[in-house]
């Protein structure tokens, strides 16, 4: 059965047999880089479509209905929509710093893909650090967002702004300490060892109990870090009217709207990975006829199936819970989250060193 | 011609450069901050170059995450969006300018001093390796130096608990 | 025990959150009832709510009368300055004067449906329609004259 490593390594051979090896590396580079825009281009249509039709469906109405069958094309003239419109800077604006935002907010997006596994033996880049790689590129989201609400010039920006600096700061504290649980249970950063960790089961039901609150947390805090609802303080429309991309429009808002979504397909990305085995299929123990039927779904089905899933999840917390206040978001982080974490991370420690999980 | 690796190297060295030069000359205050990001970018571009994974991610972590985060958030606190800094006086961009120049001179001089050699075959500086060297009480062993510094963070976060409790003790 | 607490704190909030996503849920995979409606589809067939208010309207019996008097107090009630009422003199069979009103212009491009004006008025003259497709090429068309041309006022309503 053709796969996606399958087709990595033709093209590869390909190459390779025709060119030189430096052309034929940066021949690859501008696939890979083609294929990620492209993967960009089709999750913003895909999820954007998502959210409306599963927002909708909770909300016991219809969603979009009108562009193509049953609405699902509804995406693509919104997208043709805000490519034919204006991109206005306001005149009081930074406008080398306005204009320069949405386009780092898209580049981290984009570096944020090189370590994730969408099937067995495909990945960008499978470097020894790669969770650290992953924390570490998010935090640097932050600034698109502060450049964006500092130099729009404009009150509800800045303040959107500076509430976005403040929640994701803190998020990224129990993100990163909910992720450490996995790492204690696999000994290694890097994602590839991750996966393979979870050969003979998922670490969500191998982990016992830690990893199970380690996951809780760690979609808490990602929802949060993706500044999705119910913590979308940095935009809250009610509030301020749309946050940090009050004064965007056109083709720069969109590049805003895009990373959100993408990134959110990223953290869910990490989780399914560190939680559910990433493209592993799933395996119980030695129940080796039982693993071996799993085997036969392919593994990049497998990915996009729990990413997809955890996707959902995301977005049934946004449709259900009302939005946070700005105190009570700190308190959830520093009074619940973070203390809660930092205890798990000591009991997974303890079962490690102790050998009890399987 | 030039290698592929050596032109990613000027590339990213001529980055930090350009961008800290543009950070020190910018009289716009919230630029100067982004600016000094993209130094900082280039730094850890240029440990990512070098194979130095860990360290590069360490520098994203701390500097862009951290330190310019923080810096951003005091310029928001402390200026209006829009204004410019007033101009330097010239004796003080003299004299800056030869502190400048004195301490690139020092550099400059030491690297030329040592004998710098190319070292080969040295194992790639994992994180495994990394981790168990900071822990390492024996010979070569970073133990000590490393509960030395969780002593000084834990005094920090101390007193800033402190400094933040709202009745006083 | 300030422990104890914070952990019922944890387990009454995930609780909550949980008995939340329930109902979502439920919403999600029972997808029959629809509370919306397809209008242009359905534009025959529209089931407007009971309260819903499109736009002020002055009724009229079959002798084209009208119960209004003239006495201004919608047009005081109003918080825009929607309605304007134009009073004019009649004269009384038996030779007397009295008050009537001319015309009662109506702006419906600045009315905000808040009701007030029905509330106000003391011999119930005007009563919200369910009318809703308003829209018009030209803003002018917007101006209304409430009261029909020839209108006189109903007997007995003083
Ligand atoms: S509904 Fe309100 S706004 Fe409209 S005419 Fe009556 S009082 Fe004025
Ligand atoms: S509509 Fe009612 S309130 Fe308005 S002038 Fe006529 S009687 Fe008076």
């Amino acid at each position: 059965m053709p796969s996606f490593s399958h087709i990595a390594l033709l093209i590869h051979e390909w190459l390779s047999s025709h060119l030189n090896s430096t052309l034929t590396l940066t021949i690859e580079m501008v696939i890979a880089g083609v294929a990620v825009i492209s993967l960009f281009a089709v999750l913003g249509l895909v999820l954007v479509i998502m959210e409306r039709k599963v927002s909708a469906w909770m909300q016991i109405r219809l969603g979009p209905n009108r562009v193509g069958p049953r609405g699902m094309l509804q995406s693509l003239a919104d997208t043709l929509k805000l490519l034919v419109k204006e991109g206005l800077t306001p005149s009081g604006a930074d406008k080398f710093l306005f204009n320069l935002a949405p386009f780092i907010a898209m580049i981290i997006a984009m570096l944020l893909m090189a370590p994730i596994a969408f099937a067995k033996d495909f990945q960008l880049w499978d470097l020894n650090i790669g969770i650290l790689y992953v924390s570490a590129l998010s935090s640097v989201t932050v600034i698109s967002i502060l450049m964006a609400g500092w130099s729009s010039n404009n009150k509800f920006s800045l303040m959107g702004a500076m509430r976005s600096g403040a929640q994701i700061v803190s998020y990224e504290l129990s993100a990163g300490l909910s992720a450490l649980t996995i790492i204690v249970f696999t000994g290694s950063l890097q994602v590839s060892d991750i996966i393979r960790s979870q050969a003979n089961g998922w670490w969500i039901f191998k982990g016992h109990i830690p990893a199970l609150i380690a996951f809780i947390t760690f979609i808490i805090a990602v929802t949060a870090e993706t500044n999705r609802a119910p913590f979308d303080l940095a935009e809250a429309e009610s509030e301020l009217t749309a946050g940090f991309h009050t004064e965007y429009s056109g083709m720069k808002f969109a590049l805003f709207f895009l990373a959100e979504y993408v990134n959110v397909f990223i953290a869910c990305a990490i989780a399914a990975t560190l939680f559910l085995g990433g493209w592993m299929p799933f395996h119980v123990g030695t129940w080796h006829a039982f693993n071996h039927v799993m085997d036969y779904i392919p593994s990049s089905i497998w990915f996009f199936g729990k990413t997809f899933f955890l996707i959902f999840i995301i977005m049934w917390f946004r449709w259900t819970f009302p939005r946070l206040r700005i105190d009570q978001l700190l308190n959830l982080e520093w009074k619940y989250l973070l203390p809660i974490t930092m205890v798990n991370l000591l009991l997974t420690t303890a079962i490690v060193i102790l050998g009890w999980h399987f | 011609m030039m290698q592929g690796s050596t032109i990613i190297f000027y590339l990213l060295a001529a980055m930090s450069l350009v961008f800290g030069l543009l950070s020190v000359t910018t009289r716009q205050i919230f630029r100067a901050a982004i600016y000094l990001l993209f130094t900082l970018i280039g730094i850890a571009g240029l440990y990512f170059w070098m194979d130095y994974q860990f360290i590069a991610a360490v520098q994203v972590v701390v500097y862009v995450g951290g330190i310019v985060v923080l810096i951003l958030f005091s310029i928001f606190l402390t200026n209006q969006a829009g204004e410019k800094l007033p101009r330097g006086k010239t004796v003080r961009k003299i004299f800056s300018a030869l502190a400048v120049f004195c301490a690139f001179a020092l550099v400059i001089s030491q690297v030329f001093e040592a004998d710098l050699t190319e070292t080969s075959g040295s194992p790639a500086p994992t994180v495994a390796r990394i981790g168990k060297k900071m822990l390492d009480t024996g010979q070569g062993g970073y133990a000590l130096p490393f509960e030395v510094i969780s002593i000084l963070l834990l005094a920090a976060m101390v007193g800033c608990i402190v400094i933040a409790l709202k009745t006083k003790l | 025990m300030g422990l104890i607490k914070y952990i019922k704190n944890v387990w009454s909030a995930l609780r909550s959150l949980a008995i939340g996503m329930r109902r979502t849920l439920y919403y999600f995979t029972h997808h029959k009832e629809i509370i919306t409606q397809q209008y242009p589809e359905n534009r025959d067939t529209l089931n407007l709510p009971e309260r819903f208010k499109g736009e002020v309207v002055m009724p009229h019996n079959e002798q084209n009368e009208h119960r209004c008097t003239g006495c201004t107090a919608c047009e005081l009630a109003c918080p825009n300055g929607t309605i304007k009422v134009i009073t004019k003199f009649d004269v009384n069979p038996d030779g007397k004067k009295k008050k009537a009103i001319d015309k009662l212009v109506y702006h419906l491009e600045l009315c905000t449906m808040c009701n007030l004006c029905i509330e106000a008025c003391p011999s119930d003259a005007i009563k919200m329609a369910q009318t809703f497709e308003h829209s018009v090429y030209d803003r002018s068309q917007l101006t209304k004259i409430l009261n029909n041309p020839g209108s006189k006022i109903m007997d007995g309503v003083e």
